[in-house]
């Protein structure tokens, strides 16, 4: 049946293809001749402000739009100078000093200075601004003190501007990966008089971020914002790289949809999926020269189980329900062979990393273990409640793993969709039983996904409180000198993580894309990183023509 | 005068009786004996669905996922490899019951409301199309999760929620005609017979309005079992492993392209249970309508 669908779905795209084509130019064929990338990017940003907004989707159109002080290399994922031209790191790692380019311009003709950063850091750190990724400078002297309201001099916080070029940063702890936060958009510079002009430095949402308003410092600025429609970026004459910069524009469409995304690529409207619907992605990957593009993901999905409740306040249940569920299985029916098997919350090979594996997928084990708990076959059984947001994708996951649990243990789980934001509110006061989470790591290192379970953590939620394990990722990870020494502090901890199974990880993330064989310049990474100055458009027919 | 003739005069006149005289009016419409026998065969399966189903619900086998229909599954299996043709008859019952319950509430609340309104009148007609007007401009949804909020998550209550927003315009269309009927010459015949407002409304009213009413049940049924499929796909209706059509149906559009089956099939159910219930709402209302023709 698969082949002939297949073939079904082909001629169905071959008509449509050409229906487009009779009827008008493609986007992707205009696009190719005007090197505009039309590009797909899940749902409409909440707004553009590097230090209010949080999202994936947002994220994608502001590193267009600005640039960090060193920004990562699309290929290695190593920082590369950005608006700084380099920077130095002193011997104890706690002091660098950034050397920011005489060439680096605002949009609107400004030199940027390094005060930029020190009034831009400020206002992300102000309490009243409330920016959610203000823990991202903690790493900075003084920084949670600041944001806390503990101390109100921002001149005991740890950055400088030596002068007009100079942008020194203390630190309190030797940070390996301050550099790649330099890359993440909350600590982006934004023009201080523009946001001045529209209201105070603390104030959210104000118009400053609108077509005619907004001054950006990346390779492309704004052209035109059509709400729910479209984002028009231009690229920029100020940005200092500008030569390497290959595109004339990009257009971003909210394609919350993943059906209707797909149909947009399947007639030419995109150049680049935001995902790709599970059910199409065995079609895809028959097809010769497929665009279908996946790759490892920076990230976890897994269930938090809460440890303060019953039945999930013990151990033995904790245990008895992961070891249960049979990830392979899943991982190759269910998700259609696209993702990794999880066993623990830190994705492997981050930088080199690899998490420790304490258990597999084990019936026998699993049912004793059940037993020891007090529910020998699952009599006596209390029941639980799986919570998980309204989705699709997670919907399939959960009843999967209900009839697992089942099957396996012989017990009743009662499943419990919600919105997304009865959902978190939910997460954050706990409510639950078990609740499906993931976590997408913001920069490349086992730190970030370590410190989610720190005590009393913000995106802790399962209860979890281990000194030894606190002390191990604020102390001995931060002094260990050497990458294996404190990868071997980082292995440590997330063993002793693992011992008390507060998470059920399920799979590691990969990223799945629809790309046109035209967009050159992409390359695929652990963290789905685009770095668009790099990407350029090149028209497959007229380049076989050529070679002909 | 023998007793034997006094009798077959009795039996004659017994013979034309309103609602004999409707059956046989009911069974010469031959849509109207599909879509009845439709139903009772549906509802037949759906109360006999514990004992005669191919498979059981819950099981998956998630090697074979969605496949076809063939020999083992006539209806072919879903994502997880459970068996369509069991899902459908688990989900009929749910889909089932939800339209006759809730869809039965809104026709006692919303008759009894509409006909004392209209035939009342006055006043107190005034007040009570006034409540009516404000539920109207109620958003229905808040309505229902605050009752699922309240009171937790239950069948039955959902059934009855679903019931309690859905009488309003059942309401209105019963006061309209309870008003027209109220000037014709049988109704102050009746009350100048000295019957009682209560008899009169039993007797006379509802029975004369009773053509609108079944056209908007049959409308009303449909309406619900796609409210139903819409709630619990909020997470305030029934939950998974627990199926109805209008879930079997959201899901199946999601992947009809590639397994078209898990569309096509719960669609067909559905529509078949439309089609059965349009047609015998049409036949019912030719046969119950006591103003035509009595030959």
């Amino acid at each position: 049946m698969q082949p002939i669908i297949s073939r079904f779905l082909l001629v169905v795209a071959a008509v449509i293809l050409l229906a487009a084509c009779s009827g008008g130019e493609t986007n992707v064929a205009s696009g190719n001749r005007l090197g505009i990338l039309h590009f797909g990017n899940g749902s409409e940003p909440q707004g553009l402000d590097p230090h209010v907004v949080t999202g994936v989707p947002e994220n994608k159109i502001i590193r267009a739009l600005f640039e960090g002080l060193a920004v990562k290399n699309p290929y290695t994922l190593e920082p590369e100078p950005g608006v700084a031209q380099s920077w130095d790191i002193s011997e104890d790692g706690r002091v660098i000093t950034f050397h920011i380019n005489p060439e680096a311009k605002w949009s609107n003709g400004d030199p940027m200075r390094a005060s930029d950063y020190v009034w831009s850091w400020q206002r992300l750190l102000s309490p009243a601004l409330g920016g959610e990724y203000a823990y991202m400078l903690y790493p900075l002297a003084n920084a949670q003190a600041f944001h806390k309201g503990e101390i109100t001099d921002f001149n005991e916080v740890g950055v400088k501007a030596l002068d007009d070029h100079t942008l020194q940063v203390t630190l309190d702890e030797r940070t390996p990966y301050f550099i790649q936060l330099m890359d993440h958009y909350s600590t982006f510079a934004v023009h201080p008089p523009t946001i001045e002009k529209f209201g105070k430095a603390t104030d959210r949402y104000t118009p400053w971020t609108r077509v005619e308003n907004i001054v950006s410092n990346g390779a492309f600025r704004l052209k035109k914002w059509e709400l729910n429609r479209r984002i028009e970026l231009e690229k920029s004459d100020t940005y200092w790289d500008r030569d390497k910069v290959r595109l004339n524009g990009i257009i971003y469409y909210p394609t919350e949809n993943v059906v209707s995304e797909e149909r947009m690529f399947r007639v030419g409207q995109l150049h680049y999926t935001n995902s790709v619907p599970l059910g199409k992605i065995p079609v895809y990957k028959e097809m010769p020269d497929s665009p279908y593009m996946q790759e490892p993901y920076l990230g976890t999905y897994y269930y938090l189980l809460n440890t303060l409740v019953p039945p999930t306040d013990n151990l033995n249940v904790r245990k008895a329900l992961s070891m249960a569920v049979d990830r392979d299985k899943l991982n190759a029916t269910v998700l259609k062979g696209t993702n990794i098997s999880a066993y623990s919350i830190t994705p492997p090979d981050t930088l080199g990393y690899y998490p420790p594996r304490l258990f597999s997928y084990d019936p026998e084990r699993a049912r004793a273990l059940l037993a020891e708990a007090g529910y020998p076959d699952g009599k006596g059984w209390p029941g639980l409640e799986l919570t998980y947001n309204t989705s699709e994708d997670h919907r399939k996951i959960a009843v999967a793993l209900q009839q697992m649990w089942k099957d396996v243990l012989n017990i009743e789980v009662t499943l419990t969709n919600q919105e997304w934001k009865v959902y978190l509110d939910s997460i954050t006061n706990m409510h639950f039983q078990i609740a499906r989470r993931g976590w997408i790591g913001d920069y490349v290192d086992p730190n970030n996904f370590l410190d989610l379970f720190l005590t009393g953590g913000g995106n802790n939620n399962t209860g979890f409180a281990d000194p030894r394990y606190d002390e191990m990722i604020l102390k001995k990870a931060p002094r260990a000198v050497t990458k294996e020494e404190r990868f071997a502090v980082f292995h440590e901890a997330e063993t002793l993580l693992m011992e008390q199974m507060p998470i059920i990880p399920v799979y590691t993330y990969t990223s799945k894309h629809l790309i046109h064989p035209s967009v050159q310049g992409l390359p695929p990474n652990l963290m789905d990183s685009l770095n668009l100055k790099y990407v350029w458009l090149e028209d497959i027919e007229q380049a076989t023509e050529t070679d002909d | 005068m023998n007793t034997q003739t006094i009798n077959d005069i009795a039996q004659a006149e017994q013979g034309t009786s309103l609602w004999k005289d409707a059956w046989l009016r009911l069974r010469k419409n031959h849509l109207a004996v599909f879509g009845l026998v439709t139903l009772v065969l549906f509802i037949v399966i759906a109360l006999l669905t514990p004992w005669i189903a191919p498979y059981s619900y819950q099981a998956q086998n998630l090697e074979l996922g969605a496949s076809p229909p063939s020999a083992a599954h006539w209806l072919g299996t879903d994502i997880f490899g459970r068996d369509l043709m069991t899902q459908i008859m688990y989900g009929g019952r749910i889909s089932l019951a939800v339209g006759f319950v809730a869809t039965t509430v809104a026709l006692l609340i919303g008759v009894t409301w509409g006909a004392v309104a209209g035939y009342v009148g006055g006043r107190a007609d005034a007040v009570m199309m006034r409540l009516v007007d404000i539920l109207y401009a109620l958003p229905f949804m808040i309505f229902i999760v605050l009752l699922t909020v309240v009171f937790g998550r239950n069948m039955l209550l959902l059934f009855l929620a679903i019931g309690a927003v859905e009488w309003l315009t059942m309401a209105r269309i019963m006061r309209g005609q309870v008003q027209s009927l109220r000037q014709q010459e049988f109704v102050e015949a009746a009350i100048s017979l000295g019957l009682s407002p209560a008899t009169l409304i039993r007797r006379h009213l509802v029975p004369n309005a009773l053509g609108p009413i079944i056209v908007y049940t049959t409308l009303t049924i449909p309406n619900v079992m796609l409210l139903e499929a819409f709630l619990s796909f909020l997470g305030l209706g029934i939950q998974p492993p627990q199926t109805s059509w209008g879930l079997l149906i959201s899901y199946g559009a999601e992947t009809m392209e590639e397994y078209p089956w898990l569309l096509i099939f719960p669609g067909l159910a559905l529509t078949l249970t439309l089609f059965s219930l349009n047609f015998l709402g049409d036949g019912l209302r030719d046969a119950l309508d006591v103003r035509g023709a009595k030959d």
